[in-house]
């Protein structure tokens, strides 16, 4: 089967952890966006670190893809378990899987697809004198797959590894040439098709670096962070482009010292976020409520997996909803936004952190593990807003939280540059007056919560400037979800022979009720990756809907395309 | 030069510690001052307890934190803006007990900050209960038989985490302290002063403490030394115990830049990402 009559080819690669997988992925990813396909890379992996199962699919066409394929193409199997494994992954008979026959010794009278295999251990032990890289062989069969020059891999390796290149490309080579020999073999199984012209502006990337960089470009200047996946990659990210981009990565003693560090950071003026997944943002929530009060702009990523507790730490959820809508103690406004791809994560991450200088109020990312880590061709959107600092009328004496019309205190940051001896700026986690000095009188403690109150209506008011949801489709049932459940839809709306209207929460609070209105009372379907509905409940809590069906799906995983597609031909 | 005080009505009970050390740090503020160290450039932090109610009483800029965070805020300030002077006010609840992590690793960090520890040895705001300095023994409404754990020491406790400069005043000793506070935050590195501080309402300890304490004659070279007269179950000494010039955390992260100053512009964002 070739892709010229079928939409979307996928490539599966699976082994143990620390083979690889994930960088052959990212590399075969590369290699594919360059000759402009569109592509979709998960990365299904365990927390250990040697051993074990991992796998990586990368599916690819020459329209965009929004979601990862459970079945595939091409199939490369490092080992026995892998072979076991995805024995059945195959998306026809024609697909082809190779395997690494000093390890599994699969039944090849009844193959249920091409089965070809190599003596990779062998050639391994042959060629490697440094230690050996068994991913280098899912590159060199990829790129007999793709009918790519042995040149052609020779420099991929040269350009994406750092170490042992010369063993690398020996094994790589040889890899490549039996494959090649074997190349009648394979003709059928080939995606055989033209590419697209060249995209400039494509860069393979994840849900977490879209993150990171859009709040980077509207002047984020300090990142704090303690590891926790499926976040920890933010972390990684910005410390990676520290010398580059003179953003600062700090990883802290924990969670609490991340935000309250942070908070010190702002209190000096710098654009600064946090982020975690749902355990470590527990941790912050006392320093959550503190940014309330002391009226910190902070951006506060939480990047879900299956909880409660430690959970399930690789995997996928929206159990986090109702956590990210109740953060912290105490009355103050929240805002909670939810990227619905990864160019979404890149603008909202912008526009959060602008809103949050705007109003000097916290907001929260919410992100899940499948959209934050996983790749895909994205263009950057780079009109995205951008918080410029003014320098505020000097009215003697200044004071930090003077009360204004709309709420909003003018702001001065100890040692800048326009701060004279007699400034005093004082942020307080204490009631206040507007000096910043600590206060339990009735009379100012309204006024300032009042004063909060304005401020966090002229938030609310704000986020209407923003695309607050987003629509994919032109009729059908409406099917309302957030985060990586939208790009599951749109991947499954190619194949649904229903129609359906996928309605993409991005903004989650405020509630965007006018742009929701015209839903009011229809008959809807919610997709939600949590035992409880949470979605669902938190729709109706705000609007009137005949909730048809809530699907429900929680075991860590995101729906194949077309598992979904069929699915939603039941329910619709 | 301006005034250090603010309006604010004074609450510490009379007779408390607190009084000598809110009047040494302005002391210290002003022999700074004449340093050619600008008030714009002090910032202070603070945790909970009736130590953090200095943040009100004090003229200067910075956050009145959380309980236990104070030091975490400090760093988080003197990361984005190195020009600042930060001054960290803790409790010993609250720097040795809810934030002990963040007091142990800006010492691991050597982070050019100051953390003034008032050890009053109980908890006194909240109606004093037992804390991680109180001694064994200790009678409190939450160890009404009287406190099974032993104290931590501060200052080895400290030494060992990685301050570069660790003192020790007494608040009753009050220009003393003063100079003890200028010369901590003129120290490059992260600087400790243990402050020995009565708490009139639930430990008043003056009258052993004024029989006890004992000016330090030296500061000891050897690190062992410290710890043996800091530990001294004898003599409360006060002074220097030790200081050292080590790199400190914010120029081994990123020299002489200046994250919030040297920010850099939309323009050049753009530019980069275009790239």
């Amino acid at each position: 089967m070739t892709l010229s009559n079928k939409k979307v080819s996928s490539i599966l690669i699976g082994g143990k952890a620390g083979e690889g997988v994930k960088k052959a992925a990212q590399v075969i990813a590369k290699v594919l966006l360059k000759q402009s396909y569109h592509v979709f890379q998960a990365d299904d992996y365990q927390s250990l670190i040697k051993g074990g199962h991992n796998f990586s699919t990368i599916s690819f066409a020459t329209e965009p893809v929004y979601n990862a394929y459970n079945s595939a193409d091409l199939l490369i199997s490092f080992d026995k378990r892998s072979m076991e494994t995805h024995w059945l992954d195959f998306s026809s008979s024609k697909s082809l899987h190779y395997y690494n026959d000093n390890d599994a010794k699969p039944d090849i009278t009844n193959p249920p697809c091409t089965l070809i295999g190599y003596p990779l251990t062998a050639l391994m032990k042959q060629i490697y004198s440094s230690p050996s890289n068994v991913s280098m062989a899912a590159i060199a069969l990829f790129f007999v797959w793709m009918e790519c020059s042995e040149a052609e891999l020779e420099s991929t390796i040269k350009q994406e590894f750092r170490y042992g290149i010369e063993d690398n490309i020996r094994f790589a080579k040889a890899v490549y040439r039996m494959a090649l020999a074997d190349a009648h073999l394979i003709s059928e199984s080939k995606p055989g098709l033209q590419a697209n012209q060249a995209q400039a502006n494509w860069r393979l990337t994840s849900g977490n670096q879209a993150i990171a960089m859009g709040a980077w470009l509207a002047g984020l200047d300090f990142y704090y962070g303690y590891p926790m996946t499926p976040a920890s990659s933010i972390l990684h990210y910005l410390a990676l482009k520290m010398p580059s981009h003179k953003v600062y990565a700090i990883h802290a003693e924990s969670e609490l010292a991340v935000a309250n560090m942070a908070i010190g950071s702002v209190v000096a003026g710098a654009k600064t976020a946090i982020g975690s997944s749902g355990g470590g943002f527990a941790l912050m929530q006392e320093a959550f409520s503190l940014a309330g009060m002391a009226e910190i702009p902070l951006l506060c990523i939480l990047v879900s997996r299956p909880g409660p507790a430690t959970g399930v730490s690789t995997y996928t959820a929206q159990e986090d909803l109702p956590f990210a809508l109740n953060q912290g103690h105490g009355d103050f406004t929240r805002i909670v936004a939810a990227p619905d791809s990864p160019e979404r994560a890149f603008s909202l991450a912008a526009e959060l952190l602008s809103l949050a200088w705007e109003f000097q109020n916290p907001v929260i990312l919410l992100s899940d593990k499948h959209l934050s880590e996983s790749s895909i061709n994205a263009v950057f959107p780079l009109d995205v807003p951008f918080f410029q600092q003014t320098i505020p009328q000097q009215n003697k004496p200044y004071e930090r939280y003077a009360v204004t019309d709309e709420g909003i205190s003018p702001l001065l940051f100890p040692g800048s540059d326009f701060v004279d001896e007699d400034t005093v700026i004082k942020w307080n986690s204490h009631e206040h007056l507007p000096s910043g000095l600590r206060t339990d009188k009735a009379e100012p403690m309204i006024g300032m919560k009042d004063k909060r109150a304005r401020k966090g209506s002229a938030l609310n008011e704000a986020t209407k400037h923003y695309q607050r949801i987003a629509i994919y489709g032109n009729s059908g049932t409406p099917v309302f979800a957030y985060g990586s459940s939208v790009l599951e839809l749109r991947e499954a709306q190619k194949y649904c022979s229903k129609p359906f209207v996928i309605i993409a929460l991005v903004y989650l609070l405020p509630f965007p009720s006018e742009e929701l209105e015209q839903y009011a009372n229809s008959q809807i379907v919610v997709l939600e990756h949590s035992v409880n509905g949470n979605l669902a409940t938190y729709l109706l809590q705000n609007m009137s809907l005949c909730i048809k069906h809530n699907i429900l799906r929680y075991d860590g995983r995101a729906y194949d395309p077309h598992e979904l597609a069929a699915l939603l031909e039941e329910v619709l | 030069m301006r005034e250090l005080g603010t309006h604010k009505e004074n609450t510490w009970c009379s007779g408390c510690g607190n009084f000598g050390i809110l009047t040494a740090v302005k002391k210290a503020i002003t022999a700074l001052v004449e340093d050619n160290i600008k008030l714009s450039n002090i910032a202070i932090t603070c945790g909970i307890g009736c130590h953090g109610k200095i943040f009100d009483y004090l003229a200067l800029s910075g956050i009145y934190g959380l309980h236990g965070r104070g030091t975490a805020t400090a760093q988080g300030l003197k990361l984005a803006n190195p020009k600042l002077h930060v001054i960290s006010f803790g409790g010993d609840g609250d720097s040795l007990g809810e934030g002990l992590e963040h007091t142990l690793f800006a010492a691991k960090r050597n982070m050019d900050i100051t953390l003034i520890l008032f050890n009053n040895g109980t908890y006194g705001l909240t109606t004093g209960q037992f804390s991680p300095l109180s001694n064994n023994g200790y009678k409190g409404l939450s160890t009404p038989l009287g406190n099974i754990e032993r104290p931590f020491r501060a200052i080895p406790l400290l030494l060992e985490a990685g301050a570069s400069f660790v003192a020790r005043g007494y608040s009753a000793k009050i220009d003393h302290l003063a100079s003890l506070i200028q010369q901590a935050v003129l120290h490059k590195g992260f600087s400790l002063i243990e402050v020995m501080q009565p708490c009139v309402s639930y430990n008043n300890t003056y009258a052993d403490l004024n029989n006890r304490v004992k000016m330090l004659e030296i500061t000891p070279n050897e690190i062992t030394q410290s710890v043996k007269l800091a530990a001294d179950p004898e003599h409360v000494y006060l002074g220097i115990f030790y200081r050292q010039l080590l790199p400190v955390y914010h120029e081994e992260l990123y020299q002489n830049a200046n994250p919030v100053l040297d920010s850099l512009s939309h323009q050049q964002r753009l530019e980069l990402l275009s790239k």
